[in-house]
Formats: structure tokens, C-alpha cells, sequence
């Protein structure tokens, strides 16, 4: 069981996960070009500034009232299901501050569920959110570090949105594509794997820093 | 092929667009708040209001339609993105007159997930409201769940405006933009890819001799893509299927609505609906009333959607009903 993690700590997750974003969104948006309209880079980076914005100077103390912020901000992007399905990951979060790492991306899995029923093999955001989520889990269960988790989580992501590639899209406005959509790996997974990498380089590059101070 | 569009920031495109139609239409409407789009002159206190979202590069469609007697507010989003719930409660709370909300969702994936957000959360600050989907893009194939919403929203806005301009009460209200729903069916057809304003990608690929029945609102496939037809052919096709779909008898009244996805023109608009009018004559199927034009666009897609809708007397009087909404006025 790792410690409840703080607020800087989750700063410095969110920070990782934009700089990820960032470096990627154009790529972001040509997959979203091959069953999508090409908007999704720029959608998401949107979403990761809000995000920065509730966690930067200025933003709230306590880690809640800042997962509550930033989970309205993302919904607040405007940018069609993508944002509004973050902003409610987000924002379930919420519940569960206080907790560890683990417990509080399940509360955000927990209440994007309530929003959509797309599951792990339809093509969607889910194929990297859902076993990054279970990766963490049990890596924390089995007594690694918190960087190490991370690190898994982010590997499972990556390896869940590269399988997305020989999928057929069941949900959102891809599904009308259907098997078209094969040969594709699906933009949003990609922008989940790209967060949990960041996650785990914004952990690793704060920690880093600690030990050199 | 690069884009070539009279745009300035591709960032900036929205609230361009909306500041122009604004100040395009003085009297009419203005935009309040995070750039809704609402009434120049709020509803009466004591009437329901009516309320509805969607992505913006669709002009005029969703927002053409705020005006007296159809819309009280639009929620427009980013480029064929649907705008988040933040907003939308926004205008919910605006809209809300002391009679209830109406809110129109068309059946796309965004604009749902917003939509039932904004259900959530406007019940728990205790607002009274009512969702109704227009999904009647046949298309989408028979469970309805998979049908889109396309240009059927039109005589939705129209009939719940009207109903609701009258004094109706909410429950009222829905049930007529409910019927409504359940009697149109939608087809569209696709010849020629837009480009994304934002972004200048094409948003689909499609052969130069080709044409796609069943293309939804932003290139997504339909079911049959096929040789290009001529107008007659084309039409008869589609309407064949609608037809079908609504499973429309000899004798009743429809509603027909021919809309242009944006590059085609209206002089073909018009030579589609003249062989509809004949096809239906010939079935001793009475066209009750006729709407030929852009109600909701792709950029410059070039394709049309075929509507239509069984009318009864009620409906017919609340589709007559005056209206100054800046794209559908009627005196």
C-alpha cells in the first residue's frame, strides 16, 4: 500500500502528462485525421493546460478542490467527448483525494463508467485507461514503489492503445466507420498512454529533483 | 489540395464566426455569458424554455435558429465539437423562466455525453428540465440508439418553440417534440469531402466518381457508397427508403425537407425536390409543407439530406407559427 500521495505530487504528475501531450499532439491529431475530424491534438491540448491551470500557482490548496477545479475546467474545453470524459476522469477523482494513487484513478474510472459504457476492446480511450489502471493496481498490491507503479501503468497503457491498431471502433462517432477504422491505433487511447507516460516522467523527474536537493 | 477558406486564426474561428452573427443580426439575438447564443428579448417569465447544443462549422445551424417562436438559447461548441457541460447548465439556467427547460440533444456522441452531464447537474440544483433526442438518421440502422440526429432537429426546434412560445407546459412541450421525432426519418448523401476549418484536413476520402448514402454530419460512412447518380435517381433512392423507414401510406401528410451540406448549390436542392414532389404525387402522398435550402452545413461538403416527416394538424399549425429566428422567420 503506498502513502497518500500530496498535492505537489500530483502537480508534478500533471505537469509530465501536459509536457507528454504537448510534445505529441500533432501526431494526436493525424491519427484522429484517419476516423476522426484531425481536432483531437488540439483538444487535448487544451484539455492538459486546464489542467495545469488547477494545479499551478494560484490554484487551490488542497489536492480535492483542485481535482473538482480541474475536472470542471476540462469539461469546460468544449472539445466534444474527449474533453467531457477526462473532465468527469477528473473529476471522480475528486472523491477519492485522500487516498492513495491507486484509489483515486479508480474513483475517476468508477465515474467515467457512469458516463459511458464503452469497455476495453471497443476501440476507445478505455483500452489504455482500463489496464493502466489494473497495472497500478497490482503493482501497488504486490509492494513496489510508487515510480515503479507508475512505470507499469504507463506500460500497460502503451501496450492497450498499440492494440487498439487491429480494432474496430464501437463507440463515438468512429463506430460509423466500422472496420475502416482497423489499422488505426485510436487517438484517444494514444492520448491516455501519453498521460500515463507522463505520469510516471513527472513522478520520476520530481523525485529525481528531491534526491538532488 | 491545400484549404482555401477566408479564415484568420484557425483558434479563433468561433468566436468570429459568433461575434459576425451577432452583430449581423441586432434585433434578433446576442450572445450573453461564455458566447451563448440567446434571444435579443428573453421569453416571457412563466414559459417554458428551449434550449440546445452542438458543434460549431455547421452554419447555420444550431444557433440560426434562436429567435421567437423556436430556440431561447444555443450552446455552440469548438469545430464539430460538441461544447462541454459547464456551458450548457449555463444556458439552462438562462433559459429557465419559471416553466421548465426543454433541451433538444441531437444523437451524436459528444453532444450526448455533454447533454447528460448537464441533466445531471441541473437536477441536483433542482432545475426542472426535460431531455428529448432526435436521432432519425435511418442510416444509423434500426435500433435507434444508432441513429444520428440531422437536419430532423429543424421541425423540433420549430414545433417545441412554437408550442412553448404559446404557454404550453414543459410536459407538453416534450411530448410534442417527442412525437415529432418518432414521425421524421433523415437520409443523407455525400459526393465531395470538406475540409476541417481548424485543422485543413479533408474529413473524409471519396472518389471522384463516387457518391455515399448514409454519410452522417461529419464524414462519418454511411452504408452505401456507390456510382454518382443522376438527381433523379439519387432521389429516388433515398426517398424509396424513407418511405419505407416511416413506413409512409397513401393519403397522409408529410413534412419535406431537402438541406444542403454546403457546396450543393441550390439550383440542384431544387431539381432533387421536383422529382420527391413527383414520386409522391405518384404514391397519392400529400406534401403538407416544403423547406429547401442550408439549415445545417459540413463546411464545403457537397451532399444533401433528405427529411421526412408525417404531419398532423397540430404539428402543421405549430410549424406555421411565426418565428423571427434569424434563419427561419416566418411572419
Amino acid at each position: 500500500m503506498t502513502d497518500c500521495i500530496t498535492k505537489a505530487e500530483f502537480a508534478g504528475m500533471i505537469a509530465g502528462a501536459a509536457a507528454s501531450i504537448r510534445a505529441n499532439h500533432a501526431m494526436l491529431s493525424e491519427l484522429d485525421c484517419a476516423a476522426g475530424d484531425g481536432d483531437h491534438g488540439a483538444t487535448m491540448l487544451r484539455a492538459v493546460e486546464k489542467l495545469e491551470q488547477a494545479f499551478g500557482p494560484g490554484g487551490p490548496e488542497d489536492l480535492k478542490t483542485c481535482l473538482k477545479d480541474a475536472g470542471w475546467s476540462v469539461l469546460g474545453v468544449d472539445g466534444g467527448a474527449s474533453s467531457s470524459l477526462l473532465g468527469v476522469f477528473f473529476g471522480g477523482m475528486a472523491d477519492a483525494a485522500g487516498n492513495d494513487i491507486t484509489g483515486m484513478f479508480e474513483a475517476g474510472l468508477a465515474a467515467l463508467r457512469k458516463q459511458t459504457k464503452a469497455q476495453p476492446g471497443d476501440k476507445t480511450m478505455m483500452d489504455a485507461l482500463v489496464p493502466a489502471i489494473q497495472a497500478l493496481r497490482a503493482a501497488v498490491d504486490a509492494g513496489k514503489s510508487m515510480a515503479e507503479s507508475l512505470r507499469d501503468a504507463a506500460a500497460a497503457a502503451r501496450t492497450g492503445a498499440e492494440a487498439t491498431r487491429n480494432l474496430t471502433a464501437r463507440y463515438g462517432r468512429a463506430k460509423f466507420l466500422g472496420d475502416k477504422t482497423r489499422g488505426h491505433v485510436d487517438p484517444g487511447a494514444a492520448s491516455i498512454s501519453l498521460i500515463f507516460e507522463g505520469f510516471d516522467q513527472g513522478f520520476s523527474n520530481l523525485k529525481g529533483e528531491a534526491g538532488n536537493a | 489540395m491545400k484549404m482555401k477558406k477566408f479564415i484568420n486564426k484557425p483558434e479563433n474561428i468561433v468566436a468570429e464566426l459568433l461575434d459576425g452573427f451577432a452583430l449581423s443580426h441586432p434585433g434578433q439575438i446576442r450572445l450573453v455569458g461564455n458566447n451563448l447564443v440567446a434571444r435579443a428579448v428573453p421569453k416571457a417569465k412563466g414559459k417554458v424554455g428551449v434550449v440546445t447544443l452542438g458543434g460549431s462549422g455547421h452554419e447555420p445551424g444550431l444557433s440560426g435558429f434562436v429567435g421567437d417562436g423556436m430556440l431561447d438559447v444555443s450552446v455552440p461548441g469548438e469545430i464539430f465539437a460538441a461544447p462541454g457541460a459547464p456551458r450548457c447548465l449555463e444556458a439552462i439556467r438562462l433559459a429557465n423562466y419559471g416553466a421548465g427547460v426543454l433541451f433538444i440533444v441531437l444523437n451524436h456522441a459528444g453532444d450526448v455525453l455533454s447533454a447528460n452531464l448537464t441533466m445531471e447537474m441541473a437536477k441536483r440544483e433542482g432545475l426542472n428540465i426535460k431531455m428529448t433526442l432526435t436521432h432519425e438518421d435511418i442510416s444509423g440502422g434500426t435500433n435507434p440508439e444508432d441513429r444520428r440526429g440531422l437536419v430532423g432537429f429543424l421541425p423540433v426546434y420549430k414545433i417545441a418553440g412554437a408550442a412553448a412560445e404559446e404557454g404550453q407546459p414543459l410536459d407538453a412541450c416534450f411530448e410534442i417534440a417527442e412525437r415529432m421525432g418518432r414521425n421524421m426519418r433523415t437520409l443523407a448523401v455525400a459526393v465531395q469531402t470538406a475540409t476541417h476549418p481548424s485543422t485543413g484536413q479533408p474529413i473524409f476520402e471519396l472518389g471522384d466518381d463516387e457518391m455515399e448514402i448514409g454519410m452522417g454530419q461529419h464524414g462519418e460512412a454511411g452504408t452505401g457508397r456507390m456510382k454518382l447518380k443522376s438527381a433523379d435517381e439519387t432521389a429516388e433512392i433515398m426517398l424509396d427508403m424513407l418511405l419505407k423507414d416511416l413506413e409512409v401510406k397513401a393519403g397522409e401528410e408529410l413534412l419535406v425537407i431537402v438541406n444542403g451540406a454546403g457546396a450543393t448549390t441550390l439550383m440542384e436542392l431544387f431539381i432533387l425536390f421536383r422529382r420527391v414532389d413527383q414520386i409522391l404525387k405518384g404514391k397519392a402522398i400529400k406534401l403538407a409543407r416544403a423547406k429547401v435550402g442550408e439549415f445545417i452545413t459540413t463546411q464545403e461538403q457537397a451532399g444533401f439530406q433528405l427529411m421526412i416527416a408525417r404531419m398532423d394538424r397540430e404539428l402543421i399549425r405549430l410549424w406555421d407559427a411565426p418565428s423571427n429566428a434569424p434563419y427561419f422567420v416566418v411572419r
